[in-house]
């Protein structure tokens, strides 16, 4: 364990690899010391540990119905988080749900911030005219409200997971476009791209290898704060009808037939309720700590 | 000597929010091959300006640039960027921060399509005084110093002819300072360099360069050769004003006189 | 009597690799005289400078076996009195004005602001304690600079108007921490000479932090050289050129000069004893 703190923390690493785990590890550091950051990362990591180990932490099999358990309350022996209305173990629905928002979160991970921080390096980047047409596109997506945009979106589209996924993504780049934009323009006139500008490379290599770095912890920062709104748009589409479709155990879906027995079993639209207020909650603790951690201005000490 | 550099009539305007701002004003200058040629003045007099306008970095608006009697193509290209290299003045933002120092020396051979990259940056580090092993590390992890060496040594990268130098010792202690400046001297006579030094420090430019041109607002006030500054042989007020407020001149009135 | 007196003062940091000492038990005094501090980065003598008036933030702690100003205990004192304490008593220039002044705010407001809240002057007579202010400091235009943001204002004007703003309430000590560096030589040798001739007439203690050593010695009494927090050498600033330190020699001779020998530059040399302590 010494032997790797010291290889981790040499100050002369012998390879790009150490150099990077090293970083990495100091970043881990300074986590560390934000307990509300620290929370939030387990949050998440137990949405994943969730996810990946589902039929072991799932007491039963989340699409059995069984109408002669119907809306068992909490705390009934076998079902601790109790079942809803066709019988179906709502503990179990929700470890299974995990894997749902997981893939839905993870499908706008890779689409939407990817997007929007290639808009908004090279609106940036280049200014003038490209940057006009760019910025001004973002502000026709912006002006619209996501909910609403997402839901015209899926109605062409038709519904389903997929489809719910691209409508999230095509609202949720404008801000990461924008933010993007911001720290481009910042670092453009920076001394070390006109350095590399000097040694002759392209614009691609520039937005690629030089901006995107400096950009992306803002990025970073604001996916992991955004989303708790990604989860809830995705929990808002299946509550809609619109997305995930039934019987899959997506959490909005849920929460949307529970709406019937709010008032006498409410069991059944809180508990994945909750499910949706935690895993929100993780994502934003873990965000704001990511701020500390990852805002190239707080490195200066 | 031919005329190694030559700068004719340049003029440099920036327009910005309806306003125009002329930084350079028909300022000609001509350095021969392996000459080291200092640019002086204070802030606003234009001086860096001409740099990065040889660079391509600050837009012309009148005049020409040659090297070697050819003029420099617009935009600079790969053949420029073989020929021309800069220091900046401050090597806490001239250097990327996140990217190790291997990555900042190797990137000017990767868009060259150069090979052999490895050695290149360890000998690299060695030519300006680097330890080997400080091949992985992150710019905040050297001192300002260290960090102008890492700047010297990717600009020697390419192999230039030409170096430009803009304030490369004004944000480092004079110790620092001394070593840098000691560098510098060494590395021009080993690759046979031609220097082009902007400072506002006049004994740092007579250390260094063998002709001055003094500026002003963006126009050149009077071009001094190494002698005549020594022997306090200015022509005009300004210069000379220059002159009497340098700090080395300080000490001499005040210990002295 | 001395204005101000320090002994054994240490500056501390406390950092995620244990405590960094900035300033390791550094003493001296100060009369009605110009004292310069000079030291490369990192030498601890801005901290010095910001000890005096407690300006140091946590992590960062200040010890000392006595720091006194004018009999007050400053070690000792409450935050209330310090406040009452800084400005009125003892004020401080800092190195760049574009960072001292609010660049929201007029010159003008901000230079009467203490005064009304303060001295609960009202705005007629303010506004003429400032402008006198600003003439002390050579401005020849002080209704334009009151009226003027301070972008507005070149480098050398908008360290004047830091200057006049904290000889205002006429302090006793002013703490300069290169208060020229950002300046071009030809405004420098002003603004130095401006500050020469104010505390002179005044009769303020003033010390005078400096990275050059040129400068100090052109310009103090007597000048305290510091290396890695501790003063390593005190001496009159007219015997500078005969310092016996070999620290203060290095820096004195790796300084290029006008008309010098071309060759190599004298380096610093770090191997002496001196170095490691």
């Amino acid at each position: 364990m010494t032997t790797l703190t010291a290889w981790l923390t040499d100050p002369n690493p012998k390879s790009r690899r150490q150099a990077r785990l090293g970083q990495a590890w100091l970043a881990w550091l300074r986590l560390r010391r934000n307990p509300p950051a620290v929370s939030g990362a387990l949050i998440v990591l137990v949405l994943l540990a969730l996810a990946a180990f589902a039929p072991l932490f799932a007491t039963h099999d989340p699409f059995v119905q069984n109408l002669s358990q119907r809306l068992l309350p909490p705390g009934t022996p076998g079902h601790w988080l109790g079942t809803d209305d066709f019988g179906r173990d709502i503990w179990s629905r929700i470890v299974y749900g995990a894997r749902i928002t997981l893939y839905i979160v993870t499908l706008v991970v890779v689409t939407a911030p990817v997007l929007g921080l290639l808009i908004g390096t090279i609106a940036g980047y280049f200014g003038g005219w490209v940057d006009l047409v760019l910025m001004r596109l973002t502000d026709i997506f912006l002006a619209f409200p996501r909910l609403i945009l997402a839901l015209a979106l899926v109605a062409v589209l038709g519904p389903g997971i997929i489809n719910a996924v691209l409508a999230i993504a095509l609202t949720a780049w404008p801000p990461y476009a924008r933010v993007a934009r911001a720290e481009t323009l910042t670092v453009r006139t920076s001394d070390y791209i006109a350095a590399v500008r000097l040694q002759g490379a392209g614009a691609g290599r520039i937005i690629w290898g030089h901006v995107v770095p400096m950009c992306l912890p803002s990025v970073i920062i604001r996916v992991t704060l955004d989303m708790a709104g990604v989860i809830l748009i995705a929990a808002g589409l299946g509550f809609l009808g619109l997305g995930v479709q039934p019987p899959l155990p997506e959490w909005g879906l849920m929460i949307a037939s529970g709406r019937k027995f709010l008032f006498e079993q409410w069991w059944v639209a809180t508990m994945p309720g909750l499910a949706i207020f935690t895993v929100s909650l993780g994502f934003n603790l873990l965000g704001d700590g990511l701020r500390d951690v990852l805002d190239p201005r707080s490195e200066s000490r | 000597m031919p005329e190694f550099l030559e700068i004719d009539d340049l003029s440099v305007t920036f327009t910005g929010q309806g306003r125009e701002v002329q930084a350079v004003r028909n300022v000609s200058l001509k350095v021969r091959e392996r000459e080291s040629y200092g640019l002086v003045g204070e802030s606003g007099s234009g001086k860096s300006t001409i740099l990065r306008a040889i660079c391509g970095l600050a837009p012309m608006s009148g005049g020409a640039i040659r090297i070697g009697g050819v003029p420099v193509p617009t935009p600079r290209g790969r053949a420029f960027s073989a020929q021309v290299q800069m220091v900046f003045q401050d090597p806490y933002a001239s250097l990327h921060p996140r990217h190790t120092i291997d990555r900042t020396l190797s990137e000017p051979l990767a868009i060259h399509g150069l090979r052999g990259s490895d050695d290149r940056v360890i000998r690299a580090l060695k030519d300006v005084g680097l330890p080997a092993n400080f091949r992985f590390r992150y710019p905040h992890q050297l001192s300002g110093g260290q960090r102008q060496r890492v700047a010297i040594a990717r600009a020697l990268m390419l192999k230039p002819k030409i170096m430009l130098l803009d304030e490369p010792t004004s944000a480092l202690d004079a110790s620092v300072q001394a070593e840098v400046l000691n560098l510098l001297t060494s590395l021009r006579d080993e690759h046979g360099l031609t220097f082009l030094m902007v400072s506002h420090d006049l004994a740092v430019i007579d250390h260094m360069c063998d002709r001055i041109l003094v500026m002003q607002n963006g126009a050149a006030v009077e071009e001094l050769s190494r002698e005549d500054l020594a022997a306090a042989r200015m022509k005009t007020e300004y210069a000379r004003s220059l002159f009497e407020a340098s700090a080395d001149r300080f000490m001499e009135q005040g210990l002295q006189g | 009597m001395s204005l101000l007196a320090v002994e054994n003062l240490r500056v501390t940091f406390m950092t995620e690799t244990g405590p960094v000492e900035a300033v390791r038990g550094a003493s001296f005094s100060l009369g009605r005289e110009r004292l310069g501090i000079v030291g490369e980065s990192g030498s601890g003598k801005t901290m010095t400078g910001r000890a005096v008036l407690r300006l140091i933030r946590p992590p960062g702690r200040i010890e000392a076996d006595r720091m006194e100003f004018d009999g007050i205990d400053l070690i000792r004192a409450s935050e209330r009195k310090m406040r009452a304490l800084r400005g009125p008593r003892i004020a401080m220039v800092m190195q760049d004005p574009k960072y001292s002044l609010n660049p929201v705010m007029k010159v003008g407001a901000q230079m009467t602001e203490g005064l009304r809240r303060r001295d609960r002057l009202g705005r007629a007579e303010a506004r003429t304690k400032a402008v006198a202010a600003l003439e002390a400091v050579q401005i020849r235009d002080p209704d334009r600079v009151m009226e003027a943001y301070p972008h507005e204002l070149s480098g050398g004007m908008g360290q004047r108007v830091m200057i006049a703003m904290m000889l205002i309430p006429g302090p006793d000590l002013l703490i300069a921490d290169e208060p020229t560096s950002a300046l071009d030589v030809t405004v420098q040798a002003e603004v130095l000479s401006i500050l020469d001739d104010l505390v002179r007439q005044r009769g303020m203690g003033l010390i005078f932090i400096s990275h050059d050593l040129r400068l100090v010695a052109r310009f103090c009494d007597r000048v305290l050289v510091m290396y890695r927090g501790r003063i390593v050498e005190e001496l009159a600033a007219k015997d500078l050129l005969a310092a016996k330190h070999p620290y203060t020699k290095g820096l004195l001779n790796c300084l290029p000069r006008i008309g010098g020998p071309r060759g190599l530059l004298p380096g610093l040399d770090r191997s002496g004893e001196w170095a490691r302590a």
